[in-house]
């Protein structure tokens, strides 16, 4: 059974928790606070809370400010519209190594009403290619906690956090144990391997369940820290497996699938199927569910796709 | 010494360059090096990062690099960059190139006064042209609607963009009720260096101020 939490709930909370015991940090919003949850930060600490409207480019600009004047900004928004500032991104906060946290929330399928243009299926591609950015893809509600905290208390420089709305599959029972660049074996690998991010986890670790039942031994690895990654866990796990997986709410190209492909490519450690959305727009749905039946990111489907690949492989 | 770098083949966007010599010495020579008599932490930012000539000039001209390392520009292990980068030039806090940036970077340095209590103004050279960019527009707005009187913007009016004038290509004018009308105090001034250290320093006050350097 999946049960389904809130990855803005959960960092709506962090950063209300985080504000008491970090004078410095400072949260941006591009008027979508109601929706992120960063607008219970605003309430709590309207000094240190920052709308500037309905203009991402300007968002991420004023962060960069912010951070360069040497305090520890954070700027949310929806994944989507953050693409827009793609560019000052990369020739600002990565070409200067600005200590901005970019935390973006609605990814992939999640804002299932809104369909199309607000489901975000290409962000960490886009993340990925920009030097010396790290890209964290937290699993559930406990996991974008620790992974927040993470990231604000932790780690310096840029950073972009990739979240759901509320469709954090959860997995975890803790907030502790996570710390950027790392990763997180979930259910031990034996036959297969799957690496999963995001709500995938939760749902990998389902499809691992029905694997078992026609006796197929799939573990399941968290690879939340998507750059760096977590590169000598993958070749252990995978040397060790007849099958390795990637599941993620993404295209297929260029982001967790890829990340995982170039270090299999790069080492010779196995065999590599990877599911994903496959090279196409998202759509409304009044259901969630229904949009992952149709990506084919079922606990079902994934796991028919496991069997059929180890077919091949055998 | 900025004719003699032009001269020498390493001519770049000489015009841009010559047009903000002014600008960059108001800036950089008189209203930074004033701010620290006044106690306030005073920054620019080149917001139209290919006038770096103008800008290595003044640097090699005020001491803050020596006269022999403007041999080096645009050369990939040197400092000197086609556009500004922050940490390797001095002055230079952010990194610019991509036109459009350099008001919003300045209106988050500001606004970090609010939290921390440390007294900042910043200055951005425009170029005219470069006010094509809508994040411009976007921070305009944001300066002014939080009342963002720390910030400056200095509009290089040279009239020139890079494929023609700027008034064919796209008009600017009317360029100061544009400023006005997002909420900014404007003035207009002669491209000489008195008149905009004047106008950046005995200014109006409560709003971010826009000064039109005209040619």
């Amino acid at each position: 059974m999946l049960v389904f939490e809130s990855y803005r709930r959960a960092v709506s909370s962090i950063l209300a928790e985080l504000g008491e015991e970090v004078e410095d940090l400072v949260v941006l919003d591009a008027d979508t606070g109601r929706s992120t949850g960063s607008l219970a930060f605003g309430k709590k600490f309207p000094q240190r809370y920052i709308n500037v409207g309905i203009s991402e480019q300007d968002l991420i600009g004023t962060a960069a400010g912010l951070a360069i004047a040497g305090l520890r900004p954070v700027a949310m928004g929806f994944s989507m519209f953050i693409m827009r500032a793609f560019e000052q991104i990369r020739n600002t906060i990565a070409r200067d190594r600005l200590n901005v946290k970019i935390i973006a929330t609605h990814s992939g399928l999640s804002p299932h009403i809104d369909g199309a243009s607000h489901q975000s299926l290409e962000d960490i591609a886009v993340m990925r290619s920009i030097p010396g950015m790290t890209v964290v893809v937290p699993a559930d509600y406990m996991a974008t906690r620790g992974l927040a905290r993470e990231a604000i208390l932790q780690h310096r420089g840029p950073l972009y956090m990739r979240l759901g709305r509320d469709n954090a599959v959860k997995v975890y029972d803790s907030d502790e144990g996570f710390r950027i660049g790392g990763s997180r074996v979930v259910a031990d690998p034996v036959d297969v391997v799957i690496y999963a991010v995001g709500p995938m986890v939760g749902i990998s670790l389902e499809a691992a369940r029905l694997l078992a039942r026609s006796g197929v031994r799939a573990g399941v690895i968290d690879l939340y820290t998507v750059k760096p990654i977590d590169a000598d866990r993958i070749r252990r796990a995978s040397s060790r497996s007849i099958l390795s997986v990637t599941v993620e709410e993404h295209n297929i190209y260029g982001g967790l699938g890829g990340a995982v492909a170039e270090v299999l490519a790069t080492s010779g450690a196995g065999r590599l199927l990877m599911i994903g959305v496959e090279e196409r727009f998202g759509a409304s749905s009044k259901d969630y569910n229904e949009l992952l039946e149709m990506a084919g990111l079922t606990p079902r489907s994934i796991a028919s796709r496991i069997e059929a690949a180890i077919a091949r492989v055998r | 010494m900025f004719e003699e770098l032009a001269s020498n083949g390493s001519a770049w966007h000489v015009a841009s360059s010559r047009s903000a010599l002014n600008i960059i010495a108001a800036v950089y020579g008189v209203w930074i090096p004033l701010g620290r008599i006044l106690g306030v932490e005073r920054v620019g930012l080149l917001s139209k990062g290919h006038a770096s000539m103008a800008l290595y000039t003044w640097l090699a001209a005020s001491g803050a690099i020596g006269v022999d390392e403007l041999k080096s520009y645009l050369s990939p292990r040197g400092r000197l960059q086609a556009h500004p980068e922050a940490g390797r030039v001095p002055g230079i806090v952010a990194s610019t190139g991509s036109l459009g940036q350099g008001l919003s970077i300045a209106n988050g340095i500001v606004m970090a006064s609010r939290i921390d209590g440390k007294p900042r103004e910043a200055a951005v050279i425009l170029g005219d042209g470069e006010l094509d960019e809508g994040q411009v527009w976007e921070a305009a707005a944001t300066a002014s609607a939080k009342r963002l009187e720390g910030v400056i913007a200095v509009i290089d009016r040279n009239l020139i963009q890079h494929t023609g004038r700027t008034e064919e290509v796209k008009p600017k004018e009317p360029l100061e009720d544009r400023w006005r009308s997002f909420g900014w105090h404007v003035v207009t001034v002669d491209n000489r260096l008195e008149d905009i250290a004047w106008a950046m320093v005995d200014r109006p006050r409560g709003r971010p101020l826009a000064v039109i350097v005209r040619q």
